[in-house]
């Protein structure tokens, strides 16, 4: 996303404001989950073709002390931007919060966002708006975030909060100072499976991608792993050849790697190999086993057996007493097997 | 599964990467809780595009052990609760304030294991697909699959029999002779692909995931190199969490989910087994009934007088209702699931033991 830029946060005095209503303005960091700017990506795409940028509230939760800002979902506000005037619908921003806290009590309000990496006058008025007392997250500072969306540039984006500036009491609510803050993209491990699928898409024409089966990702991460050992192997090869330049860095750091190869005796892989290939093909058997039951069992339930015209009823009810059997002798074998499985873990 | 039939509104599903990161989201935060929520789109020449979605409020229940069970109840009657109908409206409302598409073209749940198939989700696609319209999916996305590697998450529909079947709320044995419903037919699974966006795509395209083409300068020592901020981080695709080899924990899994759909079937097979032997009884009074009364009659007739209506008995004796057989089709569904859940593990298990086996083992 945009550079790794680094921090340099000084305390300086504060301007004149109205007295008790200060945000604290002490840095802080900011964690944006994957979703949340996904989500704001989605609301630029959708903009009225006339509007410059977009902007949506920021939810998510903040330490105890409030140092560090989780961003987990936002949502878009509609709001109308000419020369001279913004306007935000309040109202929607209410009842749009309000709604999402049903569904998350744990998230709160934390900031806002807009579509443009630009920062003006109307930014300050909604910044304000945002951190003001009330309906705002005060006492805490409200974070704004900046992803730029100009086609044909990269995606940038900025965090900032905002400190009030030294002017005339009167222009106090559309001014504020607004000073960067780190921020760093942090995916959970949940989200890795998901996220896996969608960076799939990236490199293909029509930006879709199939469901991977189980197999078919490890078809896939081996191959990505063969390739990797390639190019290793080819630069090692090299450097014996003496065509590439050594260094006893990479060759310490392989040979750590290839020490963590475990030892073992070969005796004790054949036999918890063999261990594990039983439990699983037991299990799979057994499961198909069961299946295979159970439809039996359904089959003669519901089968028309025709032993003249008023033995339906009472045929059926012998067949799935029959089946009733059968399945509880499957029942039996999956018990005994399942300890065996479990003796065989531990 | 059955094949999509030719007059289904509805061919394939499209998700956008962002309601995927949404609902596993969702489902993740609430695990081992069910998560439900609902989704918005519109349908494109029979392919459903699924553009955002919205998880529905949650009960707050205090999350004690005793308690899990109905939280998690609730939650996965939320999409048919009358409350969230009125949420779900509400939300659909604002999120057309803001161009996203206001049409509900279903809901979301997440479940562990495949576990997913039971009455809640029937009931759930089937308010759905009655009163909304014909072109209503359910997403299910499975926790616990998720975590160890390929994402699962999979789309389906009641079958259109099924619909039939559940209006009238008939599952005896009779009506499923008549109509030939079979537990491979209740649920219709559609493709689903991923969709991103121009701009998503761009985004990815930023992120760092492969190795520096170009050289890098040699790291003067071991330290540096493990510090190295060119170090690339591990790809988001491939996923090497497919490597991993765990076994014993799904397959303990999986057979106790197993035994657990058997003890189902056992205890509703007694249930049939039970009314068929009432039945019989009843049938076997009845008999002695009419006999009796076809002897007064005779008798009856031999003294000159007006026979005794015959028909009475069904007044008299009241035959015991037939057990539902639905909960039977599903448990069935089920282990049809687990079957093939296993068999999808197996498949890839396998592999990688005699890859590891044969790595540690060489020339052997």
């Amino acid at each position: 996303m945009a550079d790794t830029d680094s921090f340099l946060h000084l305390a300086r005095p504060l301007g004149p404001a109205p007295v008790g209503a200060q945000p604290s303005t002490a840095p802080l960091s900011v964690v944006i989950q994957p979703q949340a700017i996904f989500s704001i990506l989605d609301h630029s795409l959708r903009r009225n073709p006339d509007q410059e940028r977009v902007i949506g509230t920021l939810l998510g939760t903040r330490t105890e002390d409030g140092t560090e800002v989780e961003i987990r979902n936002c949502y878009a506000v509609p709001h109308t931007e000419t020369a001279e005037q913004v306007e935000v619908d309040m109202d929607y921003q209410k009842q749009m919060l309000a709604l999402h806290l049903r569904a998350n009590p744990r998230e709160v309000l934390v900031g806002w966002y807009a579509t443009s990496a630009e920062l003006n006058t109307f930014s300050a008025l909604i910044q304000n708006f945002y951190g003001q007392q009330g309906d705002g997250t005060w006492p805490h500072p409200a974070v704004h975030l900046t992803v730029s969306t100009v086609p044909g540039q990269d995606i940038e984006a900025r965090t900032y909060i905002s400190a009030p500036i030294g002017v005339t009491a009167e222009r106090a609510a559309d001014s504020c100072l607004f000073i960067p803050v780190p921020y760093e993209i942090k995916y959970g491990e949940a989200e890795k499976s998901g996220l896996e699928l969608i960076s799939g898409a990236k490199d293909r024409e029509d930006r879709t991608q199939g469901i991977l089966t189980d197999i078919e990702s490890l078809e896939r991460a081996i191959q990505h792993v063969l390739d990797m050992l390639e190019r290793v192997s080819n630069y090692v090869n090299n450097v014996l050849d003496e065509e590439a330049e050594p260094s006893s860095a990479l060759g310490q750091f392989l040979m750590n790697a290839l020490s963590l190869a475990p030892k073992v005796d070969p005796a004790d892989i054949e036999r918890d190999f063999n261990n594990h290939i039983q439990d699983v093909l037991v299990v799979s058997y057994l499961a198909n086993t069961i299946r295979t039951q159970i439809d039996l069992s359904n089959r003669l339930a519901t089968a028309a057996l025709t032993l003249g015209t008023g033995d339906a009823l009472t045929g059926t009810g012998g067949g799935s007493g029959e089946g009733g059997q059968k399945s509880g002798q499957g029942e039996r074998r999956g018990k005994g097997r399942g300890g065996q499985n479990r003796s065989n873990e531990s | 599964m059955a094949d999509i039939s030719k007059d289904s509104p509805l061919r394939a599903v499209q998700v956008e990467a962002l309601v995927v990161m949404k609902i596993i989201k969702h489902s993740s935060q609430t695990f081992p809780t069910t998560a439900t929520g609902s989704l918005v789109g519109m349908d494109v020449n029979g392919t459903l595009q699924i553009t955002n979605s919205f998880p529905f409020p949650t009960v707050d229940i205090p999350a004690t052990d005793g308690h899990q069970d109905s939280a998690s109840n609730l939650a996965a009657a939320a999409p048919r609760a009358k409350a969230n109908a009125a949420y779900q409206n509400e939300m659909i409302k604002f999120l057309r304030e803001v161009n996203v598409d206001a049409n509900n073209v279903g809901w979301y749940t997440s479940t562990s294991m495949g576990n997913f198939v039971n009455v809640n989700t029937i009931e759930n696609q089937y308010h759905y697909q009655k009163e909304m319209n014909e072109r209503t999916v359910a997403l299910v996305h499975d926790v616990s699959r998720s975590s160890q590697g390929s994402l699962s998450l999979r789309a389906y529909r009641l079958s259109p029999s099924f619909m039939a079947a559940f209006k009238e709320n008939k599952f005896t044995t009779e009506s499923l002779q008549k109509s030939g419903l079979r537990y491979q037919d209740i649920l219709v699974e559609l493709p689903l692909t991923i969709h991103n966006s121009h701009l998503l795509t761009s985004l990815l395209h930023q992120l760092p995931s492969d190795a520096p083409k170009e050289e890098l300068p040699f790291p003067p020592n071991l330290a540096a190199l493990q510090q190295d901020p060119n170090t690339p981080q591990p790809p988001l695709y491939p996923n090497f969490d497919s490597l991993d080899l765990s076994i014993d924990p799904f397959l303990e899994k999986t057979c106790d989910l197993l035994l657990e759909s058997i003890e189902n079937h056992h205890t509703e097979l007694n249930n049939h087994q039970y009314y068929q032997r009432s039945l019989g009884r009843e049938q076997a009074k009845i008999t002695a009934w009419q006999q009796k009364r076809k002897a007064e009659n005779a008798a009856r007739a031999a003294a000159k007088q007006a026979p005794l209506p015959e028909d009475e008995w069904q007044r008299l004796f009241k035959l015991p209702q037939e057990p539902s057989r639905l909960e039977v089709l599903l448990n069935s569904r089920q282990v049809e699931q687990y079957a093939r859940q296993v068999d999808g593990f197996t498949a890839s298990v396998s592999a990688k033991m005699f890859a590891v086996k044969s790595n540690l083992l060489p020339g052997e």
